[in-house]
């Protein structure tokens, strides 16, 4: 059931309460989010779901934080769920800093993702007849033992209200999918994904990014070449130049720069679960974080990027921010608490994983934008290096410094040339060290925006979409083939 | 709280409805209720503390061999009829899955009851807001400014029934206490980490938790780079936790198993591990939750996945155990659809007889491990596993605790590790997964050639 034009009446009624209250702030956040799920597997649909949830949460300040969230729409319903988060707010103002939160432009406002093909709308039969046509174009050798390939999209509907006066309506919609093989002789075992692993790429766009994907086009030769990986030679030891593929590049940037951006890891509030960050508040403004290069913005209002809206989840306009400009670091994601706390500018990254869990700082889009290098040059002027593609492994500290990623597939390259396929992938590092070491980054004609459908953070455990463009780079001097073999 | 009988009642209602009405030929109905409630603390002061409710209702309806699904958190009657209509329409437009053999008729009477404690149920903001206050009293009187952590209670609820006759209730409730102290938080030192976890908010020593990080992290100043290479390890009980947790999501799935990716392929009835290890699934262990019945309603099945180092058996859902014909769902089924089912949700490692101290006393050069961070696999048929070490990391020279190291990366095969396990740990403990709703009962262990490939910089 659609709330639809009651969804403005909910949330008034809660802030109505609210107001007779006596407290500091207080939001009311109501969301409606619909999503639809096709998983086909070895010519059969695995899974179809369609799923629909809706609730609303209640943030309030009265000598600390409270938050409580429900789906009972009753009036009952809102005002014990109200007294919940009053009470909880009075247990947290026992241990409670003082709470300030940096002043915003308040909006009353509204905000739709641009779309042209509501992929809602587009027959359930029609997706199935392409996924299955996907499925079997992927059919081609007895080696490979899982063919999957999927359709997903999201639609959400937002009232947002506050007592500060905010009244901000949004519908976002997110489309994806992607295909894959896993190949198995028995002895060994590889995964090939296009056009990214885990499920394949996302946007803020309708049905048209799902075409624009073109699976059928990419079924065969994404499955040749999982084939082809069982042969391939193992990925080398040692220390050399690499190229990340956009796919891995956006892993990359999420992982060493997206998060230890975050403001509340900096200042230590996801220490125990997520971590910390190396980027400390006294690093804000002089810390070389990478080449001179190096720009990455959290852009929230990148077109059709998988963390682009009109409005944060509290309130503040969508915006672009510099994280890291000509290498050194200049900015954080950060909440109106966390900007009041360290005078940094609010960056509109308060994000909640839907009604019922409470805002944190998530990334949006954060992207490395453009150089000015072709990667056709980036390979000729490269003596011997690996292009890592495909998201396989991934694991980084809990201060962001140390990572290592695995990637599907490697492609060796001696004297400029690309010669062979290798397998098992990966590569390490320290960050700060890694950025410094990006000598290329190539340009806006190969840029994308990729979408990360599943970034994990806070307790409970919150999943959140997020965004992050970039054009392939080089980096110098990598450590790679970790790990016995 | 609603009682569990009233609870009971509602949810039989909503199903007898949906069963009554529905034209499929097999339906599912699961419903989960959930209420959380969390404190989080950061530089000792609450800044974040939550309650959640939320019910989902889903309907798995069934023509022939056509699935189809959908879900919902409103029971009202007509966002419930809409359901119906909703998953049966999908189902009539799937295509036909040869491989799906119907859902579980598994009618067997069982005990329902899970480890439901009422004052965790009933624990309150201020109960643990107090706890958590003396936790923060407790880390100053020993000169710590800075606890981090979280207190978690919560109360779930699980229904499933079907169009065979299957119905299923039970509720659980679990409380879990984190503490990570952060001794020196300006030179970045001192991180210490204390857990524990109990169907029972009264089993907690939120103390203990408390020393436990604090200790830890006093113990953990200025700590210094060791060279890379292979060391034997002495692995606490929740760094074996997460060696436990990815071995489970890496091989022991029928799943894994029929899709060729597990380590525990063409290897079954051969020794792969050291005989004195046996990993194994049971939810009626005395020192393990859970819901006894999985979500397809299933019973679930005692599994003995490693048994004296064997590679023995997998569990199974209704679809994995369909597709080979001869075997039976062993009560291992994630919600459905799902592509991470079967899952073994209630994991144990066998305990042995040494004490952790026994197993320092008896290591000449070595590494002792509090726990590990950002576990992922490298290659599963291979159970090659990468993370960091977090919280505590200690050099052990001598028999003894020589000094802290800076955290260390590993990769590692994990079979060849537990093939070499040195010594396991006369007592275990439980910890959650996190994600799923699955317990890992684990002992620490001592390994001997653990490989470290990497270190970072505190």
């Amino acid at each position: 059931m659609y709330l639809g034009a009651n969804m403005r009446d909910i949330v008034e009624l809660g802030i109505g309460l609210l107001e007779k209250e006596g407290i500091e702030y207080g939001d009311v956040r109501l969301s409606q989010t619909e999503n639809e799920v096709i998983n086909v597997k070895n010519g059969a649909v695995e899974s179809i779901k369609s799923g629909e949830s809706k609730g609303y949460g209640i943030r309030v300040i009265k000598g600390g934080w409270g938050f409580a969230s429900s789906s009972d729409f009753s009036e009952r319903g809102m005002k014990e769920t109200i007294k919940r988060a009053l009470k909880i707010a009075g247990a947290s103002s026992k241990i409670s800093d003082n709470i300030d939160l940096e002043n915003v432009e308040i909006y009353q406002e509204s905000y739709t993702t641009p779309y042209k093909k509501d992929p809602f709308k587009i027959p359930l039969e029609e997706k199935l007849d392409y996924l299955m046509d996907v499925d079997e174009r992927m059919e081609i050798d007895d080696r490979i033992k899982v063919r999957k390939c999927n359709f997903n999209a999201w639609k959400t509907i937002k009232e947002f209200a506050s007592t500060e006066g905010a009244r901000i309506e949004q519908e976002l919609i997110m489309t994806g999918g992607g295909l894959g093989v896993n190949v198995s002789d028995g002895e060994d075992t590889q995964k090939r994904s296009y056009p990214n692993s885990f499920g394949g790429d996302y946007n803020s766009r309708g049905y048209e990014f799902f075409e624009d994907l073109d699976l059928l086009g990419n079924a065969e030769d994404t499955a040749e070449e999982g084939v082809d990986l069982l042969e391939a030679e193992q990925c080398p030891e040692g220390e050399m130049d690499i190229i990340l593929n956009t796919n891995q590049l956006a892993l990359q940037v999420h992982e060493s720069c997206g998060h230890p951006t975050e403001l509340d890891r900096a200042l230590g509030t996801e220490a125990s679960y997520a971590g910390t960050s190396f980027l400390t508040p006294d690093k804000l403004g002089d810390f070389r974080y990478g080449s001179d290069i190096v720009n990455i913005v959290s852009d929230a209002t990148a077109e059709g990027g998988l963390g682009t809206f009109g409005y944060d989840d509290e309130g503040v306009k969508a915006k672009k921010v510099d994280l890291i400009r000509n290498g050194i670091f200049v900015g954080y994601q950060a909440s109106r608490e966390g900007a009041a706390k360290v005078g940094v500018e609010v960056s509109g990254n308060m994000r909640a994983d839907g009604w019922k869990n409470l805002p944190i700082v998530r990334m949006t889009n954060i992207n490395l934008e453009p150089g000015d290098w072709s990667k056709d040059e980036i390979v000729e002027e490269t003596e011997k290096g690996i292009i890592f593609d495909g998201i396989k492994s991934w694991s980084i500290d809990d201060k962001r410094l140390n990572f290592q990623f695995g990637t599907e597939a490697g492609y060796l390259i001696e004297n400029g040339e690309i010669t062979k396929l290798i397998k098992n992938p990966t590569y390490t590092g320290l960050t700060p060290e890694f950025w410094n070491n990006c000598d290329a980054i190539a340009g806006e004609e190969e840029w994308r925006l990729h979408g990360v459908p599943n970034c994990g953070k806070g307790e409970p455990p919150q999943t959140m979409q997020v965004g992050h463009g970039c054009a392939p780079a080089r980096f110098t001097d990598i450590r790679v083939g970790v790990g016995k073999w | 709280m609603v009682g569990s009988k009233t609870l009971r009642k509602r949810f039989d209602e909503v199903a007898d409805k949906i069963l009554n009405e529905a034209k499929a030929d097999e339906i599912e109905v699961r419903i989960i209720q959930s209420d959380t409630a969390l404190t989080r603390y950061a530089n000792s002061r609450i800044h974040q503390n939550i309650g959640q409710k939320d019910t989902h209702l889903s309907i798995r309806a069934v023509f022939g061999k056509k699935v189809g699904s959908a879900t919902t958190n409103s029971l009202e009657d007509k966002d419930v009829k809409n359901l119906l209509a909703k998953a049966e329409t999908i189902a009539k437009n799937q295509r036909k899955d040869p491989e799906f053999y119907g859902l579980p008729a598994v009618k067997d009477k069982i005990d329902e009851k899970s480890a439901f404690v009422k004052e965790t149920a009933e624990y309150s903001p201020d109960q643990r807001a107090e706890k958590v206050k003396e936790i923060i009293e407790m880390a100053r009187s020993e000169g710590v400014d800075r606890v981090y952590g979280a207190f978690q209670t919560d109360m779930k609820s699980l229904f499933v029934a079907n169009s065979h006759g299957v119905r299923r209730f039970s509720t659980l409730t679990t409380a879990n206490l984190t503490t990570n102290a952060i001794v020196d938080w300006d030179d970045d030192q001192g991180f210490g980490w204390g857990e524990s976890f109990s169907a029972d908010v009264s089993e907690i020593d939120h103390i203990e938790v408390g020393k436990t990080a604090v200790e830890k992290g006093l113990n953990n100043i200025e700590p210094e780079k060791i060279e890379l290479g292979e060391y034997d390890v002495v692995l606490e009980p929740l760094a074996v936790k997460s060696i436990l947790m990815y071995l489970d999501m890496m091989g022991f799935s029928a799943k894994s198993v029929q899709e060729e990716r597990s380590f525990m392929n063409g290897r079954f009835g051969e020794q792969i591990m050291d005989e004195r290890v046996d990993i194994y699934d049971d939810v009626s262990e005395k020192d393990m939750v859970g819901f006894p019945f999985d979500y397809e309603g299933v019973p679930k099945q005692r599994v003995d996945l490693i048994k004296s180092g064997v590679a023995n058996e997998v569990v199974y859902d209704s679809y994995t155990a369909g597709r080979e014909g001869d075997k039976e769902s062993t009560g291992h089924a994630l919600p459905m659809p799902n592509p991470m089912s079967p899952l073994a949700m209630n994991l144990l490692m066998g305990t042995g007889d040494f004490s952790k101290d026994e197993m320092i006393e008896e290591t000449e050069k070595g590494i002792l491990v509090t726990r590990f961070n950002y576990c992922r696999p490298i290659h599963p048929m291979k159970g090659i596993l990468t993370g960091l070490t977090r919280d505590g990391t200690w050099l052990i020279e001598d028999g003894e605790i020589k000094k802290p190291v800076k955290n260390l990366r590993f990769t590692q095969n994990l079979i060849e590790a537990l093939d070499n396990v040195e010594a396991i740990g006369e007592e275990r403990r439980l910890f959650p997964m996190g994600y799923y709703p699955a317990y890992f009962a684990a002992p620490a262990v001592k390994i001997p050639d653990f490989r470290f490939t990497g270190t970072t910089e505190f």
